[in-house]
């Protein structure tokens, strides 16, 4: 027999536990619905159509000509009408104005007919898109008309040819976000490509050949036929199925990110929930007690609990939707400048209706606890205070595990990702534990500290107030803290090191593409002070003569040896670098061919001094053997090289020259004019410029992680408001006391505000604590990079918090303060 | 010399739409230095009296004087002073500050007066009353007794001039409760302390100076007028 009229009353009776409840069940469903619905939103417009996203079924990528038994055959195939094929070339160049000195970077994309064979180029005209690119035309990105000051119809140069450019635009199938590019994109005709000049040999140019094949069913025989006819290591030869996608990658990591801290807010939102209901049962324990007195059974008492919570659920869940729904309006601002304006953000079905069961699981697995105590309210409760048993019965344990199952499974299912998915639980569980030891540590000095100032000591006494949970609020809250501090932390010091770390004299203009010859030329324009580093390109192919698998190494998250890499030669370390491993750069003892590498090597395969690498260079094999490991001394933009081999191996090898220099930042512009003039195919890098573009990215980056994470500040608010609810039957008992006993008004407010604020401080140090020593780990061990402790930072952040603490916990209280006594006091007389 | 009086005191309560009048044109004197037991049936209105006369709570009509000082429409932080130092309060059930022990329960109100001496008031006033090895306790650790002793020597720390005790043995058996009133007549004899003190046991307003009998309300007997 369901009991309608109890559950309302249990309701209506405690509204502001209530409140907390729906608001907690409501966070976590914003968290989980706004997430999946970005995702589902960003892969049906970018990610799902893979075959628009390579513009292709089959792609073959080189950073050189593809080699002539692939060409044959590619060409046998496309004479057989199995295939058809249509290169591009991709590079930057600096583009001129015909008339006057200004002159921009851009990213150029050099393309026969045919591209895209999937996915259609947007031009703002509206016309097709092969129709304006004929010879002589350029279409180009909306940022080169308003940074170059012309219009459509005007002539630029590239590189020795100048073309008209014939419109802007507007999408580009294969890339659907350019913030990866340094310079704004330009499309030029293929039938131009001699007249630039610009593609030579060990030119930085992607050479990009796009299949389509006939029979769908053929796609994997037909790639695999390809792959045999080339056996370059320096050329991938991927389908539309595993081709690997910048984009795809990017957001693939920045969901993987999010998802993070959505499932920590989850958590969070978990412990509001729960900690709320222990508040509201707690004060019905009387009632229960009353009720089982009557003859009631633990199972109706229970059920009739349950369907309260699945009640608050429910409304709970309603309006987390409303709340996804309204936050869509805000996420298009939010991500503004990382996904094209195309994309439709809107609330997806299946991530409503994944949200609502992991809604209902959280909620049930969080109530389950406080539910089954429930068990264990005795009659007798009636008549005094009936403690409880201890918490950590078998019962609690096998909810608790419960409970880490599930966040187990969701993260794994949420991340894709086994081992990440056991190092975050790993990580959470640690965060945990230290916040507890810390808390406890904390506790255990501050109590029976008697301070001289009769609010502070009230305030101290407050926070070892029976049933006050303390412990729980400051470990919940310093370790939903530690995790946004670290976050900052680590923003500010990547901003550090990549942004603001330039050392003086360190070089702001790069030069790419440098042609041998042009070398002594160019240095008499720059001047001395200018340094240059050979470039040759090569592969690794084996390391202590096990061969790598370049497909595996691609699929690691950072950065691998599977892809193309410059190597140089010189005998001398740079300015920035050390050796952490051998007695010098080279030895001269050793009779082998040497090679010197950077400790971020050994990061990605595990190597010492003394092993052997096997490089593919212009395709002959050559094995070197690691003479020492070097590491940079500073993380600014700086050129480095993660292979360097004595000046003796490599200078009689085809190269290109790479540049760096510094140069007055009000000369940089006219530079590169002069020589973009003189050397089309010499690319300038304004570096200061790049930084700022990168910067722009990392700060919307920021917000938006940011953004997310503040969910978890929300969720630990909650968990405050919950707490003061919890302890509202003595904190109005005390502050009853204290009025009748003649303490003015604000006396009882300071000590309140005193409590809250021991509480923001315990907390925000533990937290600042855990942060620093997280950060410090993850910027050198994960990032390789050093480690500044922005402790004025840290302070303020500290304040923040103790602050929201004081302010949220205040306004919780204000209503205890303006009890009368003396209704109070008539209360406990009834009872 | 008359220490506390009210004049024409009303008080009435709305439980849903129905107004319930609790007192009823109450006017009373008492002496400084009187035991006053206010007596009457359950529902009589005694501790709606003891409440107003204390300023815990205001009269929907009349006034209230503590020495000649009209309290009735005095706002809480004007009152403050009057609670912690003129008056001192003993309730039935015991209202003691959980987070605090014993010691710290009785130093409270003159710590919040700044006294100096607080400590050695109350670790004084504890032995008198036979608590000194109970001091550091905390209320969940005393028995009813050692509650209400301990509530007593709250009550006279900052030595008031009225004691307001609502049932002091209320909730205490018969041998703690005759203790705790001779305690509390004691105490009050030694210090001249006024005292009223509300209660429906006939035994003990049997050691009243004057007995006030409420009933629907109302004073039926004991009243006086200056």
């Amino acid at each position: 027999m369901v009991n309608l009229r109890f559950i309302g009353r249990q309701i209506s009776g405690a509204k502001r536990q209530c409140t907390v409840f729906v608001l907690s069940v409501a966070l976590s469903m914003i968290t989980l619905v706004s997430l999946g619905s970005f995702r589902e939103s960003v892969e049906s417009s970018l990610l799902r159509d893979a075959q628009s996203l390579h513009a292709a079924d089959i792609i073959v990528h080189a950073h050189a000509a593809i080699p002539a038994a692939l060409q044959a055959e590619i060409a046998s195939l496309a004479g057989r009408g199995e295939i058809k094929s249509a290169r591009f070339w991709e590079f930057y160049s600096v583009v001129q104005k015909v008339k006057g000195d200004a002159s921009l970077l851009c990213n150029l994309k050099v393309v026969e007919p045919g591209y895209p064979f999937y996915g259609k180029v947007l031009l703002a005209s509206g016309r097709p898109f092969q129709e304006v690119l004929t010879q002589g035309s350029l279409i180009v990105d909306q940022t080169v008309l308003d940074r170059l000051r012309i219009a459509l119809g005007d002539a630029l140069k590239v590189g020795n040819a100048t073309l008209t450019v014939r419109d802007v635009l507007l999408q580009e199938p294969d890339r659907p976000v350019n913030f990866f590019a340094l310079g704004p994109r330009m499309f030029v005709a293929a039938a131009d490509q001699g007249s630039l000049g610009l593609i030579g040999h060990g030119s930085r140019v992607d050479h990009v050949t796009l299949i389509k094949v006939r029979d769908p069913e053929k796609l994997d025989k037909t790639a695999a036929r390809l792959r045999a006819a080339s056996n370059e290591s320096r050329l991938r030869v991927e389908t539309y199925k595993n081709a690997g996608s910048r984009v795809k990658r990017f957001f693939d990591n920045l969901l993987f990110f999010l998802n993070l801290s959505g499932i920590f807010t989850l958590l969070l939102s978990g412990f509001g929930i729960q900690s709320t209901l222990f508040a509201l049962l707690k004060e019905q324990e009387r009632t229960i007690a009353v009720m089982k007195a009557l003859g009631a059974r633990s199972r109706f008492i229970i059920g009739h609990f349950l369907g309260v919570t699945l009640i608050l659920g429910f409304t709970g869940t309603l309006a987390g939707l409303f709340g996804s729904f309204a936050l869509q309006r805000f996420l298009p601002t939010l991500f503004s400048g990382l996904i094209p304006a195309q994309v439709t953000l809107k609330v997806s079905a299946p991530a409503v209706a994944q949200g609502m069961l992991i809604g209902l699981l959280v909620v049930l697995l969080f109530t389950a606890l406080p539910l089954y105590r429930l068990k264990e309210v005795k009659p007798r409760a009636i008549f005094g205070k009936e403690e409880t048993g201890t918490l950590w019965n078998r019962s609690t344990w096998v909810i608790a595990g419960a409970g880490t199952l599930f966040f187990l499974t969701m993260v794994l299912i949420r991340l894709r990702d086994l081992k990440t998915g056991l190092y975050f639980m790993l990580a959470l569980v640690l965060l945990v534990l230290v916040s507890y030891l810390l808390a406890g540590l904390t506790l255990r000095l501050l109590r029976g500290r008697e301070p001289k100032n009769l609010q502070l000591r009230q305030a101290l006494k407050g926070l070892f107030r029976p049933h006050n949970a303390t412990l729980s609020i400051i470990v919940t809250l310093s370790a939903a803290l530690a995790v946004i501090f670290a976050i900052t932390l680590v923003e500010k010091n990547l901003d550090a090191s990549f942004i603001e770390a330039f050392p003086p004299g360190a070089p702001n203009v790069f030069l790419i593409d440098i042609q041998p010859g042009q070398k002594d030329d160019l240095a008499r324009i720059l001047g001395p002070g200018a340094s240059y580093y050979p470039i040759v390109r090569g592969t690794v192919s084996a390391v202590n003569e096990t061969l790598i698998d370049p497909e595996k190494e691609r699929r690691s998250r950072g950065d691998n040896l599977g892809r193309e890499f410059n190597l140089t030669y010189r005998g001398h370390l740079l300015a920035d670098e050390r050796i952490v491993s051998g007695s010098a750069l080279f030895r001269r003892d050793w009779p082998d061919l040497q090679v010197s590498v950077l400790d971020t090597v050994v990061k990605m395969h595990k190597m010492e001094v003394g092993d052997t690498i096997t490089f593919r260079v212009q395709g002959i094999p050559m094995t070197a053997r690691i003479s020492s490991v070097r590491t940079r001394t500073s993380g600014g933009l700086t050129p480095f090289f993660y292979f360097v081999f004595p000046e003796t191996v490599l200078s009689g090898a085809p190269h290109t020259v790479f540049g760096a220099a510094r140069v007055d930042k009000d000369r940089i512009s006219a530079l590169q004019n002069r020589i973009v003039s003189l050397f089309p195919n010499v690319s300038v890098i304004d570096l200061t410029e790049t930084v700022t573009v990168f910067g722009r990215i990392m700060a919307r980056l920021s917000a938006i992680v940011r953004f997310f994470t503040s969910f978890s500040i929300v969720a630990g608010v909650l968990i405050v408001v919950s707490s003061v609810f919890a302890t509202r039957y003595a904190r109005i008992q005390e502050a009853v006391y204290f009025t009748m006993l003649g303490a003015r008004r604000r006396f009882v407010f300071a000590v309140f505000a005193a409590e809250n604020l021991l509480l923001g401080v315990v907390s925000g140090v533990i937290a600042l604590l855990i942060s620093q020593v997280g950060s410090l780990i993850i910027c050198r061990k994960a990032l390789g990079m050093s480690y500044r402790p922005y402790l004025v930072e840290s302070l303020l952040l500290v304040l923040a918090t103790t602050l929201l603490v004081v302010l949220v916990g205040l306004a919780v209280s204000v209503p205890i303060l303006r009890q009368k006594p003396v209704a109070f006091l008539r209360e406990q007389a009834d009872e | 010399m008359t220490i506390l009086q009210t004049r024409g005191v009303t008080k009435n309560y709305r439980i849903g739409n129905r107004e319930i009048k609790v007192l009823d044109s109450i006017s009373l004197e008492v002496a400084q230095g009187e035991f006053l037991v206010v007596k009457g049936e359950s529902g009589s209105g005694k501790s709606t009296l003891l409440t107003i006369l204390s300023g815990l709570d205001r009269p929907d009509e009349g006034r209230v004087f503590i020495e000649d000082l009209d309290i009735t429409d005095l706002n809480e932080d004007a009152l403050a002073p009057l609670r912690n130092a003129t008056f001192g309060f003993v309730f039935q059930s015991f209202h003691l500050v959980p987070s605090l022990n014993a010691l710290e329960n009785v130093m409270f109100p003159a710590e919040l007066k700044g006294d100096a001496g607080a400590r050695a008031k109350a670790e004084a006033l504890l032995d008198r009353v036979g608590l000194s090895e109970r001091m550091s306790n905390f209320p969940h650790q005393l028995s009813g007794g050692e509650k209400q002793r301990c509530a007593i020597c709250r009550a006279l720390i900052n030595d008031p001039r009225i004691i307001f005790a609502d049932e002091p043995t209320g909730n205490l058996d018969s041998v703690n409760g005759a203790a705790i009133l001779q305690l509390l007549l004691e105490l009050q004899r030694e210090r001249g302390t006024t005292l009223l003190l509300v209660t429906h046991s006939p035994e003990i307003a049997q050691s009243a100076d004057r007995v006030v009998t409420l009933k629907d309300g109302r004073i039926v007997t004991g009243q006086r007028h200056g």
